[in-house]
């Protein structure tokens, strides 16, 4: 297969995507240089958080992912019917990402923590907070490019709409890979 | 078509089923709280990995040529190079 010059999609995308890609670098960054200087804060409360939680949620995300390559998969096989409910699949494992989320934020808040408790805290809440934001973002797109594939809005030919929005959705899933070890499990 | 319809899903299967597994690996080091540098950095290795195979195989990066072929790849590098340079600082101090 040849290759091409520009990545799938709009290429507006990829510089918005590129940039939050940048943002939770910093934030990783900012993470783990922090955690360096208070490695025992770090471990102690690193060990509250819920890695079971944790684990439906990655699989969720990668789960969501599949499908919504399923769904580009479908479109460049003109077929729009099975373009949308591949979308709806993936957007229903998107919901139960936030679901468990919310269980989980509830869950900590119950206890009276917030972004003040402490400096570990201060980043799982505020970087995991950003990263669901994201989760509900893409998951804005993904209805949008779901109706307009309903509406018969895409083809085997003309599909950009849907590989724009596919594109976004795998960068929520590609920060949430490196954002599940480092918080819940690299200690 | 149907050479097609093969060409285009069945890789990605693989793949996220490389990624399930993967996941768990991670998950198995978590709950069992296993700790240490290298311990971390083989969390962090399967991390850069899982994005690699997000950005190749569901991004469809693979199939693109110039610097859009590299961008997740280096700020994975970016990344990983920096957490893993800070996880090593906090084991030597």
């Amino acid at each position: 297969m040849e290759k091409s010059k520009w990545p799938p999609g709009d290429l507006v995308i990829w510089i918005f995507i590129m940039a939050e890609l940048l943002v939770f670098g910093i934030f990783f960054a900012a993470y783990a240089f922090t955690r360096a200087n208070h490695v025992e804060l770090f471990n102690t409360y690193q060990a509250t958080l819920d890695r079971n939680a944790a684990l439906i949620n990655t699989l969720a995300l990668i789960t969501s992912s599949y499908f919504v390559v399923r769904a580009v998969a479908a479109i460049k096989m003109d077929d729009s019917r099975k373009c949308f409910q591949w979308l709806l699949a993936a957007l229903f494992m998107g919901l139960v990402f936030l679901l468990v989320k919310g269980i989980e934020y509830q869950h900590h808040f119950s206890q009276g923590i917030s972004l003040s408790t402490n400096t570990f805290y201060m980043f799982y809440l505020s970087m995991t907070f950003f990263h669901f934001l994201h989760v509900i973002l893409g998951m804005v797109i993904l209805i949008a490019v779901a109706l307009k594939a309903r509406a018969g809005g895409y083809s085997a030919r003309q599909h950009d709409g849907v590989e724009t929005g596919a594109s976004y959705w795998h960068m929520v899933d590609l920060v949430w890979m490196v954002l599940f070890p480092l918080v819940y499990v690299m200690n | 078509m149907a050479i097609k319809d093969k060409y285009l899903i069945r890789p990605c299967t693989w793949i996220f089923l490389l990624l399930m597994g993967l996941t768990v690996v991670t998950w198995f080091i978590g709950v069992n709280q296993f700790s240490g540098l290298q311990i971390s950095l083989m969390a962090l290795g399967i991390a850069l990995l899982k994005g690699q195979l997000i950005g190749d195989y569901f991004m469809g990066l693979r199939q693109v040529s110039g610097f859009w072929r590299w961008a997740v790849a280096i700020w994975l590098l970016l990344i990983g190079s920096l957490i893993g340079y800070a996880f090593y600082m906090s084991a030597q101090s």
